[in-house]
């Protein structure tokens, strides 16, 4: 019977989301955990570098400032030493002194003047009309009276142009004096500026009084007064590193104090500049996440198809051997029914027989043979033995198909139960010229299993063979010891054979080529159950004219094969 | 010619007596037992060249009668009649000694050849 394969089931769409959640969630929580691993140590490894980046940029800076500052300085402090007092303050030479300053030491000053003490120009070289101008109110002069070398904030001054000065005091012999150099903060933001990394790193100077002293990123001019709140101007050693969000920006900024704590240098890059690969590589990944996941789910859509046909599979089978089981308890049932009622009519049937039989055998009589009917009389007792001959063959079926279906197991060595069995027929058989023949397996091992069932499906073979060869002939009797844990009994007989067009049916119930009423066709269809029962497998071969040979393959323990 | 002595032992009467008229008829001295018990006596006072034995039989089982009518009388031949379909009483009463057996309900011919077949075996024996 073809069995359909029922459709999905609450019970298969409920597994059906179960499986598939369950898969979806194990990929997805195993692919974000180790995208989420990769992306906060990538992240925290560039962090860690632009950290590093920026602070090495910052002291890099720092030196080259001081460097620059300090040549100014030295350079100014050179011309004091290697100079006269009398030859500075003379225009001409002075002149000489900028020109060869401008040509061999290539330092950016704007104008050069000699002051004295009481803050007037004894001398000046500059594009700025300054001869006449005092500064003994200047907060530059106040400080270099004092220092004797100020470096100033960067201020407009008399020329109202963003400036700072470099101012040296001198003593030669009674006399003191000053010089004063200019150094436009257009140049100097420009050297500070100049050291630009990423695409939005930055480097600008605040003044400690809190004024930019070159330009900053968002705009602010020199000059320009810090915003308060946006940079802390608190004296430190050393360098400070930190990331802070600004008008909708967010960068990683770091600082340290220069020229004895005046200035501030601020170095600072966006974070999205820092991440930009990062960002882009979040944006592959995501990509990358949603392709993974869509064939997750493919995989996972298909794998479920697989798998619940499997089970639909699995479970037909299941529903099957439930019926099945369900049905070969009916048949025990029913077998025992049969059975009962098989032996309760066997006697009337014997009695219905015999006597029939009985006034045949009188009917034969020679003072009967003249009475009147007499061949309708002996053909309708003749009718009635035959008949109860029909009965008798259906109780003897009814009897071997009730056979209990449970299976009585212990160790059995087949060789002497195929021998028992064979006695059963070989008297008579030998009156009809029938030999057996045996070829056994000395060496074959006792086996497993139901024996009253093994000698069931023996009988009924070595019946088939006896009433396939009617007189004159050999059944072979043989057992071996197959390679794997199974053994073999083969039963062979020089009959008539069978058509090929039957030997595929001969296994089929009610299949029978013995004439109506000999034979029931229930023999070979319950060896075959009773062999698949026990575990073990039976095969035909034949020839017709050649004869006939029965295979039976049974495992050493039910269950191992 | 010595006609061959013959028990039918079987629980059921009316079929015993029937049987029992047909193969008196054949040319045999044919008794009778309604059990196991009885079979035995009669074999003791008198043995018999072939017990025809039905298996199923109340009181004194077919397979415990035969036993003993084989201890009483090793060389009485034996056909067990039996009403199972398994060979499996068959084989237990031929390991027992039986000679043959046959399923009940039977086929005359049939049960006469084994007799015969069971009488010319004893008689060889004995000869």
């Amino acid at each position: 019977m073809k069995r359909k394969i029922k459709g999905p089931s609450v019970y298969s769409t409920k597994l059906r989301w179960h499986i598939i959640i369950s898969y979806c969630l194990a990929a997805i929580i195993s692919i974000g955990l180790i995208y989420g691993t990769i992306y906060f140590q990538y992240k925290s490894s560039i962090s860690e570098q632009a950290t590093a980046r920026l602070v090495s940029v910052v002291m890099e800076h720092k030196g080259t400032i001081e460097n620059f500052l300090f040549e100014l300085a030295n350079t100014m402090r050179m011309v004091t030493l290697l100079e006269d007092f009398d030859n500075l303050k003379n225009q001409h030479i002075l002149e000489q002194v900028y020109s060869t300053l401008e040509r061999e030491y290539d330092v950016s000053f704007e104008d050069l003047g000699v002051l004295n003490l009481e803050g007037d120009h004894l001398a000046y070289v500059g594009p700025f009309d300054l001869m006449d101008r005092n500064y003994s109110q200047a907060g530059w002069f106040q400080d270099v009276l004092e220092k004797d070398l100020v470096i100033s904030n960067v201020f407009l001054g008399f020329r109202q142009l963003p400036h700072f000065i470099i101012a040296v005091k001198q003593t030669s012999g009674n006399e003191s004096w000053i010089l004063r150099a200019t150094v436009n903060a257009e140049k100097f933001a420009s050297l500070v500026e100049h050291v630009r990394f990423g695409k939005t790193g930055f480097a600008y100077i605040v003044s400690r009084d809190g004024y930019y002293q070159t330009r900053s990123r968002d705009g602010h001019m020199v000059m320009d007064q810090v915003m308060p709140g946006h940079l802390d101007l608190e004296v430190f050693e050393g360098v400070r590193f930190w990331e802070t969000d600004q008008d909708q920006r967010s960068f990683f900024r770091a600082k340290t104090w220069i020229k004895d704590n005046e200035w501030l240098l601020v170095v600072e890059q966006d974070v999205d500049d820092i991440y930009g690969e990062l960002y882009h590589l979040r944006q592959n990944a995501v990509i990358f996440f949603g392709l993974g996941g869509s064939l997750l789910l493919i995989l996972c859509l298909l794998s479920m198809k697989f798998l619940l046909r499997r089970v639909k599979l699995i479970d037909a089978e299941k529903e099957l051997l439930d019926e099945q089981l369900i049905q070969s308890h009916k048949l025990a049932s029913i077998g025992q029914l049969s059975a009962g009622i098989a032996h309760e009519i066997n006697n009337p049937l014997a009695i219905i027989g015999e006597e029939a039989g009985w006034m045949q055998d009188i009917l034969k009589r020679e003072n009967m043979q003249g009475i009147p009917e007499h061949d309708e009389l002996t053909d309708s007792l003749r009718e009635i033995s035959v008949q109860a001959g029909r009965c008798r063959k259906i109780t003897h079926k009814l009897l071997s198909f009730s056979r209990k279906m449970d299976a009585t197991l212990r160790k059995v060595d087949l060789n002497q139960l195929i021998d028992e069995v064979a006695a059963l027929r070989e008297k008579e058989a030998t009156l009809y010229s029938i030999k057996f023949i045996r070829d056994y397996d000395e060496t074959l091992p006792m086996i497993l299993t139901d024996s009253s069932q093994v000698r069931q499906v023996l009988f009924n073979l070595i019946n088939n063979a006896i009433d396939a060869i009617d007189k004159n002939g050999e059944i072979h009797l043989s057992t071996r010891k197959n390679k794997d844990s199974s053994v073999a009994i083969t039963i062979r007989d020089t009959g008539t054979g069978i058509h090929q067009e039957n030997l595929t049916r001969i296994f089929d119930p009610f299949f029978t080529t013995k004439e109506p009423g000999k034979g029931t066709g229930l023999g070979l269809s319950i060896c075959h159950g009773i062999i698949e029962k026990l575990g073990g497998t039976i095969f035909v071969a034949s020839k017709v004219g050649e004869g006939t040979t029965f295979t039976i393959r049974l495992p050493l323990e039910i269950g191992s094969d | 010619m010595i006609r061959p002595r013959i028990l039918l032992v079987d629980d059921e009467d009316r079929f015993r007596k029937t049987l029992k008229k047909r193969i008196s008829s054949r040319d045999y001295e044919v008794f009778d037992a309604a059990n196991g018990i009885q079979a035995l006596e009669m074999i003791r006072d008198d043995p018999m060249d072939v017990v025809v034995l039905d298996v199923r039989m109340p009181g004194l089982s077919g397979l415990e009668t035969l036993t003993e009518i084989k201890n009483i009388s090793p060389e009485t031949e034996v056909i067990m009649l039996t009403g199972h379909a398994s060979v499996d009483p068959a084989i237990e009463g031929m390991k027992l000694g039986a000679f043959d057996y046959l399923m009940k309900p039977c086929d005359l011919e049939d049960l006469m050849v084994k007799i015969q077949n069971a009488f010319e075996a004893k008689s060889s024996k004995k000869g």
